[in-house]
C-alpha cells in the first residue's frame, strides 16, 4: 500500500510537470505577447521598462526556469493585464462561485439522471423508456448555449421569474441570491441528466440479465426488493466511478454558462485570460485545475478499491 | 413405490421464445409427473429445452420474450401454478419450490454477504426476525458442510471456492424446506470429486426432508447416482421416460441408445474411440413435423420424417415415442457395444 501511494504520488507530480511544460511552450508558440497591444503606442524607453518589469525581456529558457520555480513554491506571478491581480486572489474570489454553481448542477443532474435511468431500465421497452432515451439524446447533443438562451427567453424574458444574467454581489457566497443560480444550474445540469440516465440504464440492463437476479426472483422476493437490493446496488459501480470526474469537472466551471449568464466564475475568466494572452494567469489556472483533476482521479482509484472488495482480492474488475 | 397422488404434474407444457429470427419453440409439449420424495432426472443435450422446462416450473419465464402457451398446465398439488396470482407466486417461489443453478458464482449476488442472501429467503417466507434468520443462516451453512459458518456468513461470494459456493446455493434453496427442489445442472461447473460431494449433500437433505427433486443434467453418471426415474428429452419433447433401471438396462428409443453408448466406459478396449451421435439437433425455429431425431437416427423409416410418433407404453411407467414400436415396424434390438462386457 505504501509503495503504491509513493508511486502514484510520483506519477501525479510528473503529470503536473508535463502539463506545465506543455502549457508554457504552447503559449510561447503563440505569436505576439500580452504587452504588445499596449506597448505599441508607447515610447521605446517606456516599452523597454514595461517588458523588464514583467520579465519578458529575458530569453525563453530563463523564463521557463523562473516559471517552473514559481510553480514549485506556489507563486504564479501577477496578471499581465490587470495590475495587482494574482492567481491566488483569483482562486479565492472566483473559484467558490464556479464551485457552487457546479455542485448545484451536478447534484440536480445526477439525482434526476439516476431516477430517469432507473425508470428507463425498469420500464424497458415501454413509452417511458423511449422518452428517457430520446430526452437524453436531445440533452447531450444540443449545446449549452442553446438551452441557456432558451431558458433566458422563457423564464427571464417572458415569465420574468428569474433574473436574466448576473450574480449577487457581496451576498453570502454559498447560499445567498439563489434566484440568480436557477437558470445557470438548469442549463448546466442537462448534460449530467443525460449522461447519468444512460449510464445507469445500461448498467442496470446488464445486471438484470445476471443469474443472481434470477436467483433473487426464485426466492419469491418482491420486485421492489429485487430492484433495490440486487439490481441497483450492483448497477451503481460504474456510476461511482464516473461521479468524482463529474465533480472535478463541475468545480472548475463552464466557460459557456458563465459567459451566457455573466457569472464571475473561474471558467469565464480562464477564457478571458487566454484571449488576453495573460501568461501567468493561464499558467496558474491550468496548473491548479490540472492538479484538482489529478487528485480527484487518485481519490476515484482509492474509492474503487474500497467499494468493490473483489478488486483488491482478485486483482480484476468484473 | 405405491400409487400416490403426484406432487407436481406437468401437462403438455409448451414454451416459446420470441427472438428477432422468429419464434423458437424451446419446449414442445412436455408431460411428466413427480411423486412426493422422488428424484426425477431430465437428461438431454444442450438446447433440448430442459432448462426452459425447469424455469417454467419455477415461474421464471419472462414475458415478452418468453411465452408459456395457453393450454400448458403445471399442477402443484392439483392447482395450476400458471394461474397463480402475485401473492401465491411469492409464496410458491422459494417457499414451496426452489432452484439451484449451474454457475454458483454467477448465481450469487457479488455485493451481498452470503448470510444475507440466505436470510432474505428466510425472512420472506418464515416471518423470522433478523436475529432468528441470522442464526438459521449459520445453521444452514453448517448443514451443507461449510466449516466455520459463523465466520463465513459474513463473507462475500468471491471469498468462497466453487464447491463452497454451490453449497451456499443449496443452503439458500433448502432454507425454507421446499417441497420441490429443481437442480439445473448443479454439478456441471465443478470437478468430479466436488461433484460427488455436492450430490451427496443434495441426496442427504432430500432424504431428510422428503423433498421431491428434479435433476436436470446431461451427465448420465449424475443421473445414476441420484435419480429413481428418468425422462430423456430431445429437441423440446420427452422421447423416453421410465425408471432408472428401465432406461439404463432396457432402453427403447434410438436416441437413448445413442446417449448411453456415448458415455465413456472403463471396461472397453483402451484404443476404442468414444461413440458419438453424428449430426446436430434440429433448428427449433422451424421444428420438423416428424420425429426430431430422424435425421440422426440409424433406423429412420419414411414415416419418421412425416409424423411425430405416439408414446408406446411398456408398463411400469416406461414409455418411448418411436415408430419402431409400432406393430408394423421391423424388430430392432439395441446394438451392443463392440468389445464390451
Amino acid at each position: 500500500m505504501g509503495k503504491f501511494l509513493i508511486r502514484r504520488l510520483a506519477e501525479m507530480i510528473l503529470t503536473l510537470f508535463l502539463i506545465a511544460t506543455a502549457t508554457f511552450f504552447l503559449l510561447e508558440a503563440v505569436p505576439g505577447d500580452p504587452l504588445s497591444e499596449r506597448a505599441d503606442k508607447l515610447s521605446p524607453t517606456v516599452k523597454e521598462n514595461l517588458y523588464k518589469k514583467y520579465g519578458l525581456d529575458k530569453p525563453m529558457m530563463e523564463r521557463y526556469a523562473l516559471t517552473m520555480k514559481g510553480i514549485c513554491v506556489g507563486d504564479f506571478g501577477e496578471s499581465f493585464v490587470y495590475a495587482g491581480q494574482t492567481v491566488g486572489g483569483l482562486i479565492h474570489d472566483r473559484l467558490p462561485v464556479s464551485a457552487r454553481l457546479g455542485l448545484q448542477q451536478v447534484t440536480l443532474g445526477v439525482v434526476v439522471g439516476l431516477l430517469l435511468g432507473i425508470l428507463a431500465a425498469v420500464k424497458r421497452g415501454t413509452i417511458a423508456d423511449y422518452l428517457v432515451i430520446a430526452l437524453s439524446v436531445l440533452l447531450i447533443s444540443v449545446p449549452h448555449l442553446i438551452f441557456g438562451l432558451l431558458l433566458q427567453k422563457v423564464f427571464a424574458g417572458n415569465l420574468q421569474w428569474f433574473p436574466t444574467i448576473g450574480w449577487p454581489a457581496g451576498k453570502d457566497l454559498w447560499f445567498g441570491g439563489w434566484e440568480y443560480t436557477v437558470l445557470p444550474t438548469l442549463t448546466g445540469c442537462f448534460t449530467y441528466i443525460a449522461t447519468y440516465a444512460r449510464l445507469l440504464k445500461t448498467s442496470m440492463l446488464d445486471v438484470i440479465n445476471q443469474d443472481y437476479v434470477l436467483t433473487a426472483e426464485s426466492k419469491g422476493l418482491s420486485r421492489a426488493r429485487i430492484i433495490r437490493k440486487h439490481i441497483l446496488r450492483n448497477s451503481f459501480i460504474p456510476v461511482i466511478t464516473q461521479l468524482p470526474m463529474s465533480i472535478a469537472m463541475c468545480i472548475t466551471g463552464s466557460f459557456f454558462i458563465e459567459s451566457i449568464f455573466s457569472i464571475p466564475g473561474i471558467g469565464q475568466y480562464y477564457v478571458t485570460a487566454v484571449n488576453n494572452q495573460d501568461l501567468s494567469i493561464i499558467m496558474g489556472e491550468t496548473v491548479i485545475l490540472a492538479a484538482m483533476y489529478i487528485i480527484v482521479l487518485f481519490i476515484t482509484d482509492l474509492l474503487y478499491v474500497a467499494i468493490d472488495p473483489r478488486i483488491s482480492m482478485t486483482g480484476k474488475s468484473r | 413405490m405405491s400409487e400416490q397422488k403426484p406432487i407436481l404434474e406437468v401437462k403438455n407444457l409448451r414454451v416459446s421464445y420470441h427472438t428477432y429470427a422468429g419464434e423458437v419453440k424451446s419446449v414442445r409439449g412436455v408431460t411428466f409427473s413427480l411423486n412426493k420424495g422422488e428424484a426425477l432426472a431430465i437428461v438431454g443435450e444442450s438446447g433440448c429445452g430442459k432448462s426452459v422446462t425447469a424455469k417454467s416450473i419455477m415461474g421464471l419465464i419472462k414475458a415478452p420474450q418468453g411465452e408459456i402457451k395457453k393450454d400448458s398446465e403445471i399442477l402443484y398439488n392439483g392447482t395450476n401454478i400458471l394461474n397463480y396470482d402475485k401473492k401465491q407466486w411469492k409464496n410458491y417461489k422459494g417457499g414451496e419450490c426452489a432452484i439451484i443453478f449451474q454457475d454458483a458464482l454467477a448465481s450469487l449476488n457479488p455485493t451481498m454477504r452470503v448470510g444475507k442472501q440466505i436470510m432474505e429467503n428466510l425472512m420472506g417466507h418464515k416471518n423470522m426476525t433478523k436475529k432468528e434468520a441470522q442464526k438459521e443462516a449459520v445453521e444452514m451453512l453448517r448443514l451443507v458442510g461449510i466449516p466455520e459458518p459463523e465466520k463465513r456468513v459474513r463473507q462475500y461470494p468471491h471469498e468462497f471456492s466453487g464447491g463452497m459456493r454451490q453449497r451456499v446455493m443449496i443452503a439458500i434453496a433448502f432454507a425454507c424446506d421446499p417441497k420441490i427442489l429443481i437442480c439445473d445442472e448443479p454439478t456441471t461447473a465443478l470437478d468430479v470429486t466436488i461433484q460427488g460431494q455436492i450430490l451427496d449433500i443434495i441426496k442427504g437433505l432430500q432424504r431428510k426432508n422428503g423433498t421431491s427433486v428434479i435433476m436436470i443434467t446431461h451427465d448420465l453418471g449424475v443421473v445414476a447416482n441420484i435419480a429413481q426415474r428418468i425422462a430423456v428429452m430431445y429437441s423440446g419433447v420427452i422421447v423416453e421416460s421410465g425408471t432408472c433401471e428401465d432406461i439404463f438396462y432396457r432402453p427403447r428409443h434410438p436416441y437413448t441408445w445413442a446417449l448411453i453408448q456415448s458415455v465413456p466406459r472403463l471396461d472397453l478396449e483402451n484404443k476404442q474411440e468414444l461413440a458419438t451421435i453424428p449430426g446436430t439437433p434440429p433448428d427449433l425455429l422451424n421444428p420438423p413435423a416428424g420425429c426430431p431425431f430422424c435425421t440422426r437416427c440409424s433406423y429412420c423409416m419414411p414415416i419418421c420424417k412425416e409424423e411425430m410418433p405416439e408414446a408406446t407404453d411398456f408398463g411400469n411407467g416406461h414409455a418411448a415415442s418411436c415408430w419402431l414400436h409400432h406393430p408394423m415396424a421391423p424388430k430392432v434390438e439395441m446394438p451392443v457395444l463392440k468389445g464390451g462386457e
